[in-house]
């Protein structure tokens, strides 16, 4: 990408950052706390997005990344008296351990049999946190807030229950991930994962060990999600197994194919959109996971490309 | 003949097997090119030539026998390390980045060669990419097209834009496998000029049916049948040679 | 009881267990190997059969007219719908195998929140239609899970007679081994895939109407079908058949008697990695050819 290209490309991101930074002196009480959490579980399809969009992968075990984090901050936090900057390199170090020991075993198959196999490992790491609820407390879950210490930053000690510090600790967290899932996509890696994406041995004869790759795209991606997982633990209070289902790992590719898969601020659209779709309809009614469901299959039949993805390809084709 | 034996060759292939359950695609082959050449391996279809270059690229592990690259050897190196070594393949059905543009395409090759090391993994100056990438569509006629998608190219147009990704690639030993096949006249004629070009920086391996292209082309051809070679000289030679004759009427 | 006959008991279990998990699979494994496709909604088929005889069971008088009832209604609903399912969104994605995964994602969860709508979030128990125990001296055990295991093989053999002896069976295999040569000899492929992807649907079905005596009719008892399914069809070979009905013995069996001496969820964190590492180390299963 040249560099005019480049500076274009980050004036718009940096926009969206500063403008979801402005957003919280507008929003009322209700959103406020909402968009705090998009932007969090928008950090968790960020990470999605580089192992399906980048890099071509599709996983249905991307829970058990997200969940790793969680549990990875959240067990230190409630049982160690562990402060907020420990539990959430912890959450994120289990994360990638995690997505490192499943890339080396699983990255061995492609395409069904990778989603198959993710599927299998998420469903025993969830099936585990059922069975060690002593530790756990499974479904149940437990509540951080009598655990977890301010933070003490400057000399202000930063509660997390204050709506303000929610918030803005969140829009760190997403800007860091929207940031280096850009840097990602214009550096000679990211070049090498859509490669990988688009025509594998054609990659491999010109260079590029593929497995290494794959490997190093699972391990952000799976980082991601737990930086997403802990942020979502430590931010929100709560930390139980529901988070490590299996609706939990097909949001992320709701969100991600609804926003746009491999545009990089598809994932806040998807995930922005849904959670306000899911909220709507389960103030209607009880089945409102029919949503999700709906969504799917209209994408899937109308729509591939996703809201940002069609954008890209009518108006803007610079778009990341 | 007595001075390109004296040379070390560039490539050599050791009783070379590949077998598929009891078929012997590639059976005992030793094939020895010599730095600088351009040489031909023609033969019917099924004579197993692109299986015999798929284990000098690495695309198969051979059952048997060894490949040497500069005397070393490679038998066991891993298809991107022999590119790294210089070995360039281009496929018999053309393999590119459909859904990327030419410029993308040729980038992902040209980028390789300035990746050494962890920090150039995680930026490059683009521009020392873009001069590589240009330099490369200039040399195959499709330097206006770098910004189109490469699925919008014509077929023979495609081909052209994998020999550029191939040169990007800063190849010393060049495999091109049927590189005329689906291209117009003009278009052929083009490319012969290219190969000459670049054979004057690297040893050139060419996969071709098209007689004419073998003959204008190579210095030296190689012909295979039911997985051996049959026969070995220059392209006046073969055309003569009797069995090469009546393994091409015999099918 | 001592060592011994919790073993005959986890056996008995297993292989009940083991005879419904072949049923269920089987579809799954059929559409798989034909289409090349992975439906995510088969386990959605399963509870509907489920539920649906549950239904039957309310509308006819007793326990047994409900359940010949449901054994001919439930599969013929659940096939119509795969039909649709097939006709609406299958092909006119083109059967793209990640399009597909999505698009069944979708279907499971439309299918499972208006069973959640129209059924209730309750578990419904359904009568056996017959009931006696198999007085063992250690304990008894129930007769109707003979019966299902029965059943279940009449329904194995029925499948294998229609695969191995009928023009339908013959257009199926045909397509499964080459389309493109089964289609230039005059397989109508659009017809077969439609009869397969619903005669998988009604496999999960019977299985469904099979089962609800001894579970309940619960809108989420899909999941741990679907699930096992899979691990079935990976082991035993995505595409093969008879691995698929290895596969489930083994896996039932193992079930059985790792619930009954350890504990349930245990036996599916086992199941689960088991079918990861057969992934892994042989991708196409321990019977099937080698596919992506």
């Amino acid at each position: 990408m040249s560099g005019r290209a480049t500076s274009r490309v980050l004036i718009v991101h940096l926009a969206v950052i500063a403008l979801l930074f402005l957003a919280q002196f507008a929003l009322p009480a209700y959103h406020h706390t909402n968009v705090a959490r998009i932007m969090v579980l928008a950090g968790y399809a960020l990470g999605y997005n580089i192992l399906l969009g980048y890099t071509g992968l599709m996983s249905l075990g991307h829970a058990m990344f997200f969940a790793a984090g969680m549990y990875g901050a959240g067990l230190p936090v409630y049982y160690l008296g562990l402060g907020a900057a420990g539990a959430l390199a912890a959450g994120i170090a289990a994360g990638v351990l995690l997505a490192a020991v499943f890339g080396l075993i699983a990255l061995r198959t492609s395409g069904v049999s990778f989603l198959i196999v993710s599927l299998m490992f998420a469903q025993a790491f969830y099936l585990a946190s059922l069975y060690f609820n002593e530790i756990t407390l499974g479904d149940q879950g437990f509540i951080l807030s009598g655990h977890l210490a301010p933070l003490e930053f400057g000399g202000a000690s930063l509660g997390f229950h204050e709506p303000a510090v929610k918030y803005n600790a969140a829009l760190l967290l997403f800007a860091a991930s929207l940031l280096l899932s850009l840097g990602l996509r214009v550096s000679p890696i990211g070049r090498v994962l859509i490669a990988i994406r688009e025509n594998e041995e054609r990659t491999r004869l010109f260079g590029y060990d593929s497995f290494r790759y794959k490997l190093l795209s699972l391990v952000l991606s799976g980082g991601l999600a737990a930086a997403a997982g802990a942020s979502y633990a430590l931010l929100f209070s709560y930390v139980g197994s529901t988070f490590a289902s299996i609706l939990f790992s097909i949001y992320p590719l709701l969100w991600t194919l609804l926003g746009g898969i491999g545009t990089l601020l598809g994932p806040l659209v998807g995930t922005g959109l849904m959670f306000y779709l899911v909220d709507v309809a389960s103030g209607m009614t009880s089945a409102y996971l029919l949503v999700v469901g709906v969504v799917l299959v209209v994408l899937v039949l109308w729509f591939p490309q996703g809201i940002l993805g069609t954008v890209r390809a009518k108006w803007l084709p610079w778009l990341p | 003949m007595a001075a390109m034996a004296a040379v070390a060759p560039l490539l050599e292939t050791e009783a070379l097997c590949k077998r598929f359950g009891g078929l012997a695609a590639v059976n005992e082959v030793d094939l020895h090119v010599a730095p600088g050449e351009i040489r031909a391996i023609i033969g019917p279809n099924g004579a197993g030539k692109t299986t015999l270059v798929g284990m000098i690229c690495g695309r198969l592990a051979p059952t048997s026998g060894r490949v040497l690259y500069r005397g070393r050897e490679i038998t066991a190196m891993r298809p991107w390390e022999r590119l790294m070594q210089g070995i360039v393949y281009t496929f018999q059905v053309t393999s590119i980045f459909k859904g990327l543009s030419c410029y993308e395409n040729v980038a992902l090759p040209a980028q390789r060669g300035l990746m050494r090391g962890f920090a150039t993994r995680l930026a490059l100056g683009e521009q020392l990419v873009a001069d590589r990438v240009h330099a490369a569509l200039d040399a195959v006629g499709l330097a206006g097209a770098a910004a189109q998608r490469a699925d919008a190219l014509a077929y023979g147009h495609q081909r052209l834009l994998e020999l550029a990704m191939a040169l990007a690639a800063e190849p010393q030993l060049l495999i091109l496998d049927e590189p005329t096949q689906g291209l117009a006249e003009g278009e052929i004629a083009q490319l012969c000029e290219l190969v000459r070009a670049i054979s004057r920086r690297a040893t050139v391996l060419v996969i071709e049916h098209n007689m004419p292209v073998v003959l204008a082309l190579a210095e030296r051809v190689t012909v295979m049948d039911s997985g051996r070679i049959i026969a070995e000289g220059t392209p006046a030679e073969i055309e003569r040679h009797p069995d090469v004759q009546k393994a091409y009427l015999g099918r | 009881m001592s060592f011994w006959p919790h073993l005959l008991l986890a056996l008995l279990e297993g292989t009940v267990t083991a005879f419904v998990l072949a049923l269920t699979a089987l579809g799954l494994s059929l559409v798989f190997g034909v289409m090349r496709i992975v439906n995510v909604a088969h386990g959605e088929f399963f509870m509907l059969g489920a539920v649906l005889a549950w239904f039957c069971a309310n509308l006819v008088g007793t326990p047994v007219a409900g359940f010949l009832f449901a054994m001919i209604a439930a599969p013929l609903v659940v096939g119509a719908l795969a039909l649709a399912a097939d006709r609406l969104i299958l092909r006119r994605i083109d059967y793209h195998p990640e399009g597909t995964i999505v698009a069944t994602i979708g279907l499971l969860y439309i299918i499972q929140q208006a069973v959640l709508t129209l059924y209730g979030p309750d578990a419904r128990p359904v009568a056996p239609p017959v009931y006696f125990t198999l007085s063992f001296p250690w304990f008894g055990y129930s007769g109707y899970k003979l019966v299902v295991a029965a059943m279940s093989a009449i329904l194995l053999a029925a499948t294998w007679w229609l695969l191995a002896r009928t023009t339908l069976g013959l257009y199926m295999r045909a397509a499964q081994q080459d389309l493109e040569m089964a289609q230039a000899f005059g397989v109508p492929a659009r017809r077969v895939y439609a009869m397969v992807f619903a005669l998988g649907a009604m496999l999960a079905a019977v299985a469904g109407v099979l089962v609800v005596p001894i579970q309940q009719a619960h809108y989420l008892m899909g999941l741990d079908p679907l699930l096992l399914s899979f691990i079935v069809v990976i082991i035993g070979g995505l595409g093969s058949l008879k691995g698929t009905l290895v596969a489930a013995f083994v896996v039932g069996i193992s079930d059985g008697v790792v619930s009954v001496f350890f504990s349930p969820t245990l036996a599916k964190i086992v199941a689960t990695l088991l079918v990861a590492a057969v992934l892994v180390i042989r991708p196409g299963g321990l019977f099937g050819e080698e596919r992506a």
